[in-house]
């Protein structure tokens, strides 16, 4: 069973009648999906995004797509690989419309708008943070969610060079950052 | 001695075998160095693996099915507006024929420039594509409510225009009329509701 399958059954155990009640409109049940997601989705689209209010929007995003889509979801895959798509396109899209600066260096003012709980935040949650938002997302998506770059280029319209670029780049800073580079 | 690149050993995590990279394993076999940087960065992985769950502030739920009641309301009152026009141009071939009366030209006339101006607002809150947007909860319930009129008062235009024998033009127009009203108030709220956001 795959990664993104037992995700399924661990946060929705009777997904399939769930999705069919959903697909006939049922209100209550797209209610279920959205509690049984709500988390997964918020977490990738909050490690991509730079604000709250942006990742939340995604979240709202995603399953106002999924409302309308529902019925062209096949059960081929996972439930929660076809949320999670949706997901991450919609957080790719919020970056691309935001236009933030892609600059590699920390930008204080823009690191200024993520304050939120700095205090309680491991070295490595920092880093992450100082990173680019696409060398960000191309780390999230390829190193946690387990995106390919093929996968990741298609979803942000670039190449999957670019891809493997952003992720050594994104790498080298993250190793400067956490102090963690070796003298040869 | 040369060591690998970071962006070697990075693509040395990647399933498959690249040009070059038989001699970079080979190299890496033999160089503590590198299988240390390499051990480095998959322990840099798995602490972002670990890396704590970030949950949502708010409830967004509410929000979000008011978004798509709103939607699927719009779609109903389309699919109800474009069965009322096709009834209401069969009406007036009807009508035609049977030679009915003609409206007189003042009110035929004001009807026509309501009319044009609900198309108007119709283009515009098209073009706004408010279901392509993301709202809050009040916007949406008053969006709602008012496309819950618009919806009423639709159907009751449907019927009079099936009834226009006993209806009076001046009739079609206050109900035109009102339609114009409620749009105002729509677009207001979604291109209110977004110069207040900054959006």
């Amino acid at each position: 069973m795959t990664r993104t399958l037992l995700m399924d059954s661990s946060l929705l155990a009777n997904a399939e009648t769930v999705v069919s009640r959903a697909r006939t409109g049922d209100t209550e049940a797209l209610g279920e999906l959205f509690r049984a997601f709500e988390v997964p989705v918020y977490n990738l689209a909050r490690r991509i995004c730079r604000t709250t209010e942006d990742a939340e929007d995604v979240l709202q995003e995603t399953f106002f797509e999924v409302c309308r889509s529902i019925n062209r979801y096949r059960e081929e895959g996972s439930l929660w690989g076809w949320i999670r798509t949706i997901a991450a396109s919609k957080a790719l899209m919020r970056l691309r419309r935001n236009k933030y600066r892609d600059a590699d260096e920390l930008h204080d003012e823009v690191v200024g708008n993520r304050k939120e709980d700095t205090h309680l935040r491991m070295d490595l949650e920092a880093a992450l943070e100082r990173l680019s938002e696409t060398s960000r997302a191309v780390v999230w998506l390829h190193d946690v969610e387990g995106y390919t770059h093929e996968e990741i280029a298609n979803m942000m319209g670039k190449t999957p060079s670019f891809s493997k670029s952003q992720l050594s780049r994104a790498h080298a800073r993250l190793r400067t950052w956490l102090g963690e580079e070796m003298i040869p | 001695m040369n060591h690998l690149t970071l962006d070697v050993l990075v693509g040395l995590r990647e399933p498959g075998t690249e040009p070059g990279q038989a001699a970079a394993r080979q190299h890496l076999d033999s160089c503590t160095h590198c299988q240390a940087e390499l051990e480095r960065l998959h322990q840099r992985v798995a602490r972002l693996k670990s890396l704590p769950t970030l949950r949502p502030a708010r409830d967004r739920w509410p929000e979000t099915r008011a978004r798509f009641q709103a939607e699927r309301r719009r779609r109903r009152t389309r699919l109800a507006g474009f069965t009322g026009l096709a009834a209401a141009a069969s009406v007036a071939a009807f009508l035609a024929v049977g030679n009915v009366p003609r409206p007189v030209e003042m009110t035929g006339d004001q009807l026509s420039q309501v009319m044009e101006r609900s198309q108007v607002l119709e283009s515009a809150l098209n073009e706004y594509n408010p279901e392509g947007r993301v709202i809050d909860g009040r916007t949406a319930r008053i969006a709602g409510e008012i496309e819950d009129r618009i919806a009423r008062l639709d159907r009751e235009l449907e019927m009079t225009e099936l009834l226009r024998q006993q209806a009076t033009d001046q009739d079609l127009l206050k109900l035109w009329r009102e339609r114009v009203g409620l749009l105002d108030a729509l677009v207001d709220v979604h291109v209110t509701r977004a110069s207040n956001a900054g959006l």
